[in-house]
């Protein structure tokens, strides 16, 4: 593919995305009420409001991670989206005594977690609960100072939502030693693999970016889900009847209707799937 | 939100959009000739149209490095607050600070301090990775005992096994590579394309000024 179809390839996803949200906004508020039924079922997400409630009574803390998710770096879309679910969890326990502490490796996202921390905390607090702990020449040190942190302030539960690699195994661990819980998502394939194998409960990839619409009280952030949701559903079914046809070629039997029926039958297996979940 | 707060954050929202569009444009048309059917002028016109996110980019490039100044001076601000508490580990913090800063000052630069102080300590701690994730994995099947949580650990088990060098071993070897090149490979990929679309949405989002970093 040149370069210039690739170009215009992309205006038109980013056009047809824009489209896809807002007709999803749309539909949405054609409807009386803000039906949930709409998005599938995500088990991490689950936990987070018996966490909220816990650190509201036991009057500890949440500890909210971003990891080395940095504004205006490659992963800055992880840090917006990390800060918007970080968002809605602040205003959960907004009615607790504690503030949520926020941290991360990245100065860049200093601000941002001030800020979002100042937005769902109207007390005071904001400017030394969101921490700013240096990963060093690895990203070992911002483990080592987490750590330290959840041995320092005992947080209810940690939420680690960003840009992780397998230093993540020493945050959890030591939460789990504490009986502290943690749900993890990372946009590294590696930290993904420690948060599955050792969060009590991990997101999994673009679960990260539609985390806020799950935990959100209200808005428009459904709506940014279902779209995912139906580009992934897109992407599959794209790719399930490119691999039909390849087999296809192969094969002189299998004929387009074949393939068409195939295609339907994976379709209806993957949103009988995403239901169930 | 009273209307001043309202006002900025209409304004932060469309200077936002304004950048993000100029932005996103300018990377799109912008150094690619063909784009305009190879014209005469054509070569200025899509250098011309690279210039603003050329020029944007930069200036992102310059705020991060500053960044680092916002980062310290938290650094700081909240282990001097926590000293007021009695917090220990702030204060060695504190101290470290001001005695690193002082020996890479009077030293010309010197960054031995760092090398012979923190490198040791943070290959001490990769060490202890380790423990902690065959730790963790070992528990893989208390946390989630499923058929999930068996395939992760049988996987696990027979990539560790097939990575030996064992003359014993060597069909679990042609096993585990089949796994790494095929099923591990393809799902690595399947979830980096759901990063990707996640990131596209996110990035609307805030190039449409919906993010509410820009909403106050």
């Amino acid at each position: 593919m040149d370069e210039t179809t690739l170009q215009v390839y992309s205006v038109l996803f980013v056009l047809a995305t824009a489209v896809l949200v807002y007709t999803a906004r749309f539909l949405q508020a054609r409807r009386a009420r803000r039906s949930r039924r709409a998005q599938r079922q995500i088990a991490g997400i689950d936990l987070i409001p018996g966490w909220a409630g816990q650190a509201i009574e036991s009057g500890r803390p949440l500890h909210l991670a971003f990891g080395s998710a940095g504004v205006g770096e490659d992963n800055t879309a992880v840090a917006l989206a990390g800060a918007e679910f970080f968002h809605h969890l602040i205003q959960r326990v907004g009615d607790g005594d504690v503030s949520p502490i926020m941290s991360t490796s990245a100065a860049a996202t200093v601000p941002l977690a001030q800020d979002t921390l100042r937005r769902g905390w109207s007390r005071c607090g904001a400017l030394t609960r969101a921490q700013w702990l240096p990963q060093g020449k690895r990203s070992i040190g911002y483990a080592a100072a987490v750590s330290c942190l959840i041995e320092s302030e005992r947080p209810s539960a940690h939420i680690f939502a960003g840009s992780f690699g397998p230093e993540l195994a020493l945050m959890i661990d030591s939460a789990d030693r504490r009986g502290q819980g943690s749900l993890a998502v990372s946009d590294q394939l590696q930290g993904q693999a420690v948060a599955y194998a050792m969060a009590d409960e991990a997101l999994i990839g673009e679960e990260l970016f539609a985390a806020a619409a799950y935990v959100a009280e209200a808005g428009e952030a459904p709506a940014d889900a279902i779209v995912m949701d139906v580009w992934r559903a897109l992407l599959i079914m794209g790719m399930s009847i490119v691999l039909l046809l390849e087999v296809a070629r192969q094969l002189p039997w299998l004929s387009w209707q074949a393939v068409a029926v195939g295609s339907l039958l994976l379709l209806g297996l993957g949103l009988l799937v995403n239901r169930r979940r | 939100m009273g209307r001043g707060q309202r006002f900025g954050a209409f304004l932060s929202a469309l200077v936002a959009f304004a950048v993000g569009v100029t932005v996103m444009l300018s990377l799109l048309l912008g150094d690619n000739p063909a784009l305009f059917g190879n014209q005469p002028g054509s070569d200025e016109l899509a250098r011309r149209l690279a210039l603003p996110a050329d020029a944007l980019l930069r200036l992102v490039a310059i705020f991060l490095a500053l960044s680092i100044v916002i980062g310290i001076a938290n650094l700081l601000f909240v282990h001097v607050s926590r000293l007021k508490s009695g917090k220990f580990y702030s204060a060695v913090l504190l101290a470290s600070f001001g005695f690193t800063v002082f020996w890479y000052v009077t030293r010309q630069g010197d960054t031995s301090l760092l090398e012979a102080v923190q490198l040791p300590i943070e290959s001490a701690l990769a060490a202890l990775l380790f423990v902690s994730l065959v730790h963790g994995g070992s528990r893989v099947m208390s946390k989630r005992g499923d058929l999930w949580g068996l395939l992760f650990v049988a996987v696990v088990v027979l990539v560790l096994l097939g990575s030996l060098p064992l003359a014993e071993l060597a069909p679990l070897q042609a096993w585990s590579d089949w796994l790494m090149r095929i099923p591990v490979s393809a799902g690595a990929r399947a979830m980096l394309l759901g990063i990707a679309l996640g990131i596209v949405t996110a990035g609307l989002r805030a190039l449409l000024g919906q993010d509410r970093s820009y909403r106050g």
